[in-house]
């Protein structure tokens, strides 16, 4: 129980994907200007690295060694595809919003580096969970910091306005540069720092 | 056996590929199918709000009611200015056309405002119930190509709406031409002056003087986008000009207004 406990809890913050590994960053950058975005891009992940994980640890005995790694991405891409032409079919303007990045996700080192570190090795009840658990901890910075991109780029949650912007008549001028990729390397790096203040065990 | 003998490994390869791919194909045919109706969707939803059907839209109108009802797809020969029927205009695809050479025009180096290469020999255009016409536009944003409606009155002149409904701006900044408040002023502004030139025109932001004499032609920018402004007005004046609408707008305005 514990370490299934352990697998689930351990990404979200003693060894989160983005602050701790550092994987992850070009799409933590891209996709979160807007929470809606970052939330839709958090549950395709969540999906992906669960699916990816479970499937590949369900046939791990029978993978050879040698062809390995394109059976990982093939499962991985495959879960991807779906994920993507489903986002088109049902969440039309959200998979405009997301563009390329969903289609990215395969080459999101988290996907490939759960499925090589940890489903290769592990029953597929734990590699769910782990695959789970290590969505979520990128889905959390994803959301801490387009939350902080939405409400001060755009004076907005989810679309709905907070601080009334000057372009609609009202007191808020918007920080420019917090709906520009850079800002979320700030924010991580913020991310980061509080982080390992709070668990100090973190620092290396 | 083995599972690194020759044999097993072709075996989970030639397996694997089987499933996954019979995984694909079914998300694709639910995929295509509904995403034909969503870009549909998204066109006449375009086309409405150019048109003035905003509100109805908002209060819940059904879109495809509300487009069938009131408007008519045509086409229009940019070059001669006329209503055409060379091509089918239910199967005419006009993005496509774009890359046709037997369907598309060169756009003259100093006549490309818009900064598109090429356009169609024919545009698609709506005629609204009130007798006003929305003319699809296109051309080259700050990151990436914008497509957008403008509807023009029955007179060849007055704009009754402004929409794009694709484009890459910065959110925020270049991403506010979908702010409703900005949207506003384009109605009832004038495409051409009182001699009939070309004169609508996009400004920075503050330039615009309520009181000038061309206030009627002038639509002020967006604070923080000089490169959007700058973008949107290169299209009206491409799309306006001799080499865009201004033949078709004219007899438009000689039969009807």
């Amino acid at each position: 129980m514990a370490k299934a406990k352990d697998a689930l809890l351990d990404p979200l913050f003693n060894n989160n994907p983005i602050a701790l590994q550092i994987l992850g960053i070009c799409s933590a950058l891209a996709v979160t200007n807007k929470m809606s975005t970052a939330l839709t891009m958090t549950v395709a992940v969540v999906l992906v690295t669960a699916c990816s994980n479970a499937a590949i640890s369900a046939i791990r005995n029978h993978i050879p060694n040698s062809i390995r790694i394109i059976v990982q991405m093939t499962i991985i891409a495959t879960l991807v595809i779906i994920i993507d032409q489903m986002l088109k079919a049902y969440l039309y303007e959200m998979s405009k919003a997301l563009s390329v990045y969903v289609g990215l996700i395969i080459t999101n080192c988290i996907v490939m580096g759960r499925a090589e570190a940890y489903a290769m090795k592990n029953p597929v009840g734990l590699s769910l969970l782990d695959g789970i658990g290590n969505g979520l901890g990128y889905g959390i910075v994803l959301l801490a910091v387009g939350f902080v991109r939405e409400l001060f780029g755009s004076g907005k949650l989810f679309g709905v306005t907070i601080l009334n912007t000057v372009n609609d008549g009202g007191w808020y001028v918007t920080n420019g540069l917090m709906l520009l990729a850079p800002s979320a390397f700030f924010l991580i790096g913020f991310i980061i720092w509080g982080l390992r203040t709070w668990k100090p065990e973190l620092q290396e | 056996m083995s599972n690194d003998s020759i044999f097993k490994t072709f075996l989970v390869a030639f397996l694997l590929c089987v499933v996954c791919s019979i995984l694909v194909c079914l998300a694709a045919i639910v995929r295509i199918d509904k995403e034909a109706y969503n870009k549909q969707l998204e066109i006449r939803k375009t086309v409405l709000a150019a048109g003035g059907y905003q509100q109805q839209i908002d209060d819940g109108g059904n879109i495809d009611e509300l487009f069938t009802s009131n408007m008519e797809l045509k086409l229009v020969d940019l070059s001669a200015g006329d209503f055409t029927t060379a091509v089918d205009a239910a199967t005419y695809d006009q993005k496509e056309a774009v890359d046709k050479p037997e369907l598309s025009e060169a756009i003259p180096a100093d006549l490309d405002l818009a900064g598109i290469g090429t356009r169609a020999k024919y545009a698609a255009v709506y005629l609204d119930k009130s007798g006003s016409v929305i003319l699809p536009i296109r051309g080259a944003g700050m990151w990436g190509p914008m497509y957008g409606y403008i509807a023009i009155a029955e007179d060849g002149t007055t704009i009754k709406g402004f929409t794009f409904y694709q484009h890459a701006e910065t959110p925020g900044l270049g991403a506010e031409v979908d702010n409703p408040n900005w949207k506003k002023q384009w109605p009832n502004k004038q495409v051409f002056n009182s001699s009939g030139k070309l004169a609508l025109k996009v400004v920075k932001k503050g330039k615009y003087n309520p009181k000038a004499g061309d206030a009627i032609n002038t639509i002020d920018g967006i604070a923080g986008s000089t490169v959007t402004g700058n973008k949107v007005h290169g299209i009206i004046r491409y799309w306006f000009g001799e080499h865009g609408y201004a033949p078709f707008l004219a007899k438009l305005k000689a039969e009807r207004g």
